[in-house]
Formats: structure tokens, sequence, C-alpha cells
């Protein structure tokens, strides 16, 4: 019986620093074969193979000359992923072909190694299929990943705090409620020599950034301030459309219907960096999706 | 030749038991033979004969599990003579059936050669597997398993075993053939059927404790029962329907009403097991073989093909293709909607079906709306790329029943909703419990690197 492979959640930062998992390192999986998938672990001891991310598409080129290949850059709030679909991808090759950047997109693929000489490896993900979503999905992909991520990171200073290897550190992780393959993932990235460590303060502090970043409704201090957020990002709708505005031209204009100028700076600020709108070229701006 | 084969025959003894006696060193001397590696004839022995030891026992068993060892105690066997179909080539054998239990549960098997117990033995099984018979697990002794006695066992004595088990609801499976449970009734309704001519009066509704709910139906009066009841049931039948356990009271089933004394000591109220019930990771329903009315959310990473218009026989309701029913064969079809989808959440995978009033609220198309695309459209595929277009990576949760087949989850929705729970609550949460490390770490990285590139 072959299973559909789990789409983990994975923020980019932690993705692209996976590396493969050799197959005998897994030493409780009963299927090595040919059929078992190509499976890469994370510096946080998460196992993969397929991947779910949602972040907004900042690049996209056509490569390759003899057959048609995309390559696509997602970025989420630590980083990117670099994306490829090509003629064996059909549907996501489709999807690529036609959509506008910049936008916000949900993606399925399969995370692909490769590592052209010791020391060099590029992680990217092989599309399969991928779709134009809105802000409020994106956001809950940021939370979700979030929380999948936290988890992890929880589970991983625990082990490191426990001082145990292999096989005891397996049977603590299962005791602490951690699941089995989390646990045998964390036990196999404690082995590699890496600086673990370093990692995860990095990552935690990323995604402190990221979650702090996220634009909610709700999330001002006052009603009233988020209230008046909720017009100038409307306003931004209004006069910019999909094309834009000049940025100068849009604060007078929220000016004139009284919104504070160091407040529209700051919801600008804001939306720049959750991604929901962006500079194409200096001094317009203009709104993601 | 034979320095080169003992080290392997010292190992086949130590992992398999006795293999002159059992057979196993005639399999073997046959593929040497064949002229096959001694390493390699040894390697295909252990894993035809179970070289794994994984040792299971009866609550672990699922559908379609291969090469473990179990230990019971033989509750019941039965024999029976099965004559093969006419112009095969083996004669007719024997088919050796009963109930295998440990403390755990008990569990029907058949074993295609004698075993080597009766009746209140304690066997031990390697190279065990189970099959799904008649819509329950059936663990299956097949002519490469080994089975021998085990004479002092500390399992419990025959007649603890087969008392009919006490049972939380979430533990019901399709293992189970008796169970007792307490639980209270959540729905009830009568209604009227004929069976054999005869009209016959029968109760379902659905039980819960604090662990699930599982549906009933009773065939006797269940007279002072009553939706808010909380009732003790012992030696009802689990029946099996479309892969989800249902409790059956039959005559010989005691119901006795818990008084409210008692029922302050269990971990339920009527009322906490009539709340909604809280969404479930998909990792949790995926380690269980069925689950009924939970809910699960996650996103959508996938629609299926057969998605969208499909047509349905006026018989029999099946799918049909190009106007042809498998059974009724060429036909009028009738259009109908649904939609297959792949439902994630990180941990898990499922696929969900939505039937048409579903799939019409979550495509945001009603059935006709859909046709007129199908036949204004050039793509025969118009409405099954449009579903994708608005449907992949949506997040969607889902009420209804999962149950497991070959190819993992499967789940039939009974109702579905875009979640609301609050994002910005979980981001504080989240914060606070990121907050653990020391603070500093916040100035080092927060350049403008996580800005847009």
């Amino acid at each position: 019986m072959l299973k559909r492979e789990i789409a983990k959640r994975i923020f980019a930062k932690e993705f692209e620093a996976c590396r493969e998992l050799e197959k005998s390192a897994r030493s409780s999986s009963e299927i090595v074969d040919s059929k078992s998938p190509n499976l890469l672990i994370s510096p946080l001891g998460l196992i993969l193979n397929r991947v779910f991310a949602v972040g907004v598409l900042t690049e996209l080129d056509s490569i390759g000359t003899q057959n048609e290949m995309w390559k696509a850059r997602i970025v989420d709030p630590t980083g990117a992923f670099t994306v490829y679909a090509g003629q064996y991808q059909p549907d996501a090759s489709i999807f690529f072909s036609t959509v506008q950047v910049p936008a916000f997109i949900a993606l399925t693929g399969k995370a692909r190694i490769y590592e052209p000489e010791p020391g060099s490896v590029f992680i990217s993900i092989r599309a399969e299929e991928a779709n134009v979503v809105d802000e409020e999905i994106r956001n809950r992909w940021v939370v979700d990943t979030a929380e999948q991520t936290v988890d992890r990171l929880e589970a991983f200073s625990d082990a490191l705090a426990s001082g145990y290897h292999g096989e005891t550190l397996r049977e603590y992780l299962l005791e602490r409620g951690i699941s089995e393959e989390l646990a045998e993932g964390i036990s196999i990235a404690l082995e590699r020599d890496r600086a673990p460590q370093e990692f995860a303060r990095q990552l935690s502090a990323y995604i402190r950034e990221g979650l702090k970043a996220l634009n909610f409704e709700s999330e001002g201090p006052a009603g009233a301030k988020a209230d008046q957020k909720e017009f100038v990002l409307e306003l931004l709708k209004e006069i910019g459309g999909g094309r834009g505005v000049d940025y100068a031209t849009f604060v007078d204009s929220a000016v004139s219907r009284g919104v504070p100028e160091e407040f529209v700076e700051e919801v600008v600020r804001s939306l720049l960096a959750g991604g929901q709108c962006y500079e194409p070229k200096i001094g317009i701006i203009r709104l993601v999706g | 030749m034979d320095k080169k084969i003992a080290p392997q025959l010292e190992e086949l003894t130590r992992a398999l038991g006795d293999i002159e006696k059992s057979g196993i060193r005639a399999e073997f001397d046959k593929l040497l033979a064949f002229r096959v590696p001694p390493e390699v004839a040894k390697e295909s022995i252990l894993r035809k004969f179970g070289g794994t030891r994984k040792v299971l026992k009866v609550k672990d068993l699922s559908t379609s599990l291969k090469n473990f060892g179990i230990t019971g105690r033989i509750l019941d066997i039965g024999e029976k003579a099965i004559h093969p179909q006419e112009g095969a080539q083996e004669g007719p054998s024997r088919l050796y059936t009963g109930v295998l239990a440990d403390e755990t549960g008990s569990v029907m098997f058949s074993s295609w050669k004698e075993l080597p117990g009766s009746t209140g033995d304690v066997i031990n099984i390697r190279n065990a597997y189970t099959r799904l018979w008649q819509n329950r697990i059936r663990l299956s002794i097949g002519k490469q398993s080994l089975v021998s006695i085990v004479p002092d066992s500390p399992l419990p004595q025959l007649s603890e075993l087969s008392k009919s088990p006490a049972k939380k609801l979430i533990d019901i499976g399709a293992v189970d053939f008796s169970v007792g449970t307490t639980a209270c009734v959540l729905q009830l309704s009568h209604r009227e059927v004929l069976i054999r001519g005869k009209q016959s009066k029968v109760i379902s509704g659905v039980l819960a404790d604090e662990t699930a709910r599982l549906p009933f139906s009773a065939w006797v009066e269940l007279p002072g029962i009553d939706i808010g009841s909380t009732i003790r049931i012992e030696g009802a039948q689990v029946r099996m329907f479309r892969g989800m356990p249902s409790i059956n009271i039959l005559s010989s089933t005691k119901v006795s009403s818990v008084g409210p004394e008692e029922a302050e000591k269990l971990a339920f109220t009527f009322e906490s097991a009539a709340k909604d019930p809280v969404p479930l990771k998909i990792e949790e329903i995926d380690s269980r073989d069925n689950m009924f009315d939970i809910v699960a959310a996650g996103n959508v990473v996938s629609v299926r093909p057969g998605s969208g218009i499909i047509s349905r026989c006026p018989e029999c309701s099946r799918v049909i293709q190009k106007s042809n029913c498998r059974a009724h064969g060429k036909v009028e079809g009738v259009r109908d909607m649904r939609i297959k989808a792949v439902l994630d959440d990180g941990t898990g995978a499922m696929s969900v079906m939505f039937p048409r009033e579903l799939a019409e609220t979550i495509y945001g198309k009603s059935l006709e709306e859909a046709e007129q695309l199908m036949f204004s459209d050039i793509s025969k595929d118009a409405v099954y790329e449009d579903l994708r277009r608005i449907l992949t990576g949506r997040y969607l949760a889902v009420r209804g029943n999962a149950s497991k087949g070959e190819y993992g989850v499967s789940f039939v929705a009974e109702s579905a909703w875009v979640p609301e729970d609050d994002l910005a609550v979980r981001v504080v949460e989240l914060l606070h419990r990121l907050g653990k490390d020391e603070e500093e770490t916040d100035l080092e990285v927060s350049g403008g690197e996580i800005r847009l590139a």
C-alpha cells in the first residue's frame, strides 16, 4: 500500500537547511525499496518529501531552451522557496504560464535536492499544484506553520537538554508524547554535526519577526486605529487598483480624508513588511493580489 | 558446502526456532538446490517466515498487517471443510476458525492448518497477518505461519477473557464482536422496518462518552431510556457498516440506567458529550481505523479527478461512464455533482468526499450553473478545472465520518465551513511561547532581510 505523502508545513529558512536523509538512517522504516520516496531531513528533525507552502510569488522566469521550464521564487516571512515546474508538471506549468507577479500563491510540491559538488547544495520544490489565494489563507499558513515549527523547536530543545542520544533519546521523546516520526527525525538530526542551537535560535527570531509583521484588523491596540488602518487599505485598493499609485498622491488623498500623515506612512510600512504591497518602481506602491 | 551454510542455518534457528521440525530446513535446501547463494536464501526465508520481530497485542490489530507475532488464548475453535471450486487442482481442505483473546481484547481468527492447541490453550503465532473479512478484522494464520503452544502463560484465564469487555467508545472497532460500555444517549429515533415480510420496530440513535460518538441500534424495546439517559450496556454486538462500527443491542444484551450518584463519577455528562466535537489532527484520525462524527480542518492540497458533474444510474445511484451502468447497462443518467479533495493539515492527509449540497456551497456554484459552464466551454473538463482554480489551497473544516481503507483515510463530509478561529489570538500565544528565549536575538536578525525580496 502506497500512502499519500503528507504535505509538511515548513518555513523557507528551515526548508533551505534540509539535507538528504539516507534510507539506511531510518531504522524503523520497513519499506526500503525503490518505491519509497526520497526524503529530506531538516536541522530540527522534520522528515519530509512533499511540502505545502503559501507565500508571495515575487519572481517568475521561463528557463530552459528546448522544453518549457518555469522557475519561481515564493517568499515567506523567513526567506524564499525556489520552485521549478517543467513538462512533467503540466498542471503547475499551466498555472505559472498565466499567473501575474506578484500574487499570494499556495503550492504543493516535492522537495528536491541537487548537489553538484560537495559543499554546495541546492534545495528546491518541484511544483505539483499551485493556485492564487488570498491574504487570509497566507496568514493562516504562517500561523499554522509557526505553530508546527514551534512545537518542533520545543521538542528539539527538550531533546538537546536531555543529553540523551540514539535509541535512549527516541524512547525519551516518545514518552514525552512526541510523535514517532519526529522522535526519529530529531535523533537522526542530532547525530549530524552542525550547530543546531544556533540554527534553532535564528529560526525562532525569524518566526517572531514574521508573526509580528502579520496584518490583522483586530490586532491594533484600539478599535478606532484598526478601522483607520482598514480605511487606508481600502483607499489604496480604490485609488491604486491593480496598477499601483504614486506614493505622494496617495498620502495627499488620505490626508484630505482626515487620516494623519504619520499614520498613513505607518500603515504603508507595515503593508510593505507584511508582503501585502510592494514598490514596483521607486515612489510607486502597489497592492499584492 | 556445509561450512558455508552452517552459519546461515544457525542464524535461522536462532530467529525462527526449530527449523528442522517446521520444514524451514527443507525450504532452505530447496533454494540451495536452485543455486541461490546461502546468504540470499537466508534473507528470503527470514522475510518469508517473519524474521521481523514485531509482536502485537489484539488491540493493535488493524487491516492489512503482515508478518507479526501475537500470543493469545483460544476462546473458541471450530473447523469446516472447504470444497474448492470445480476444476481446481487441490482437493478439499479444512479451515479452522475461532476466537483468540489476550488481556487487550479478542479477535476472530482463521487458520489454514490445524492448530496445536484447543479451547483454553495459549498459543503463540509467528508470521501472522490480518485480513478484512465481512467488514471486520480477522487474524489469519497461513501455511507459512509458525504456531506453538505456550504452556505457562500469565494471560488471564478463559473465564475472565470470555467476558464481554467494557470499553470506551473510541476503542470499539472492527476487532470487537461483543462489547460493553457506559455512555449517554445523544439521539434516538424509532422506526418501523419490514424484515422478511414482518413489520419490526427498530430504535436507532447515537451514543457518546468523553472519548467519541458511535451509532447504535436496538431490536428490542428500551423502556425508560430516552435522549439524555446515561446507560450501561453489557454484551452488545458490534456491527460494521461501511467501515464504521455500530453498537447493536439484542435480546441477550443487558441494558440498565446509570443512577445519578454513579453518573457523577463518570468522566462525561450529557452536556459535555453533546457539545460539538473539537477538531482533531489528521494524524490522529489516521492512527485509527474509523471514527464517527468528528471534525478536522486543513488545506485543500488537491482536487481529485472525478470531481465535478457526474452521471448516476437512476436505478442504483452508481456513477456511470458514457451512459453505461456496471449493473444495469445502458441507462439515462441522472446528473449530480460531487467533489473529492485531499485535505492536509501538515500532520496527515485524507481524501474528503463532498456530496452535492456541500459541493455547491464550497464551490459557490449550483449544479445548474456548473452545467451551463460545462455546455458553454469547449474543454470537457471545464468544471473540474474551475473547481481546482477555486478550491486548491483553500482552508476548510469538515464534519463527518472517517474510515481507513487501502489508500489511507477517506472522509465523508456531512458539513463543511471556513473556520473563523482567531489567528490574532494564536499569534499572541505563539509569541509568548517563543519569548522564552533571550530577547536580544530579535535585534540580531531583524534587518531588512525578511522584507520582500
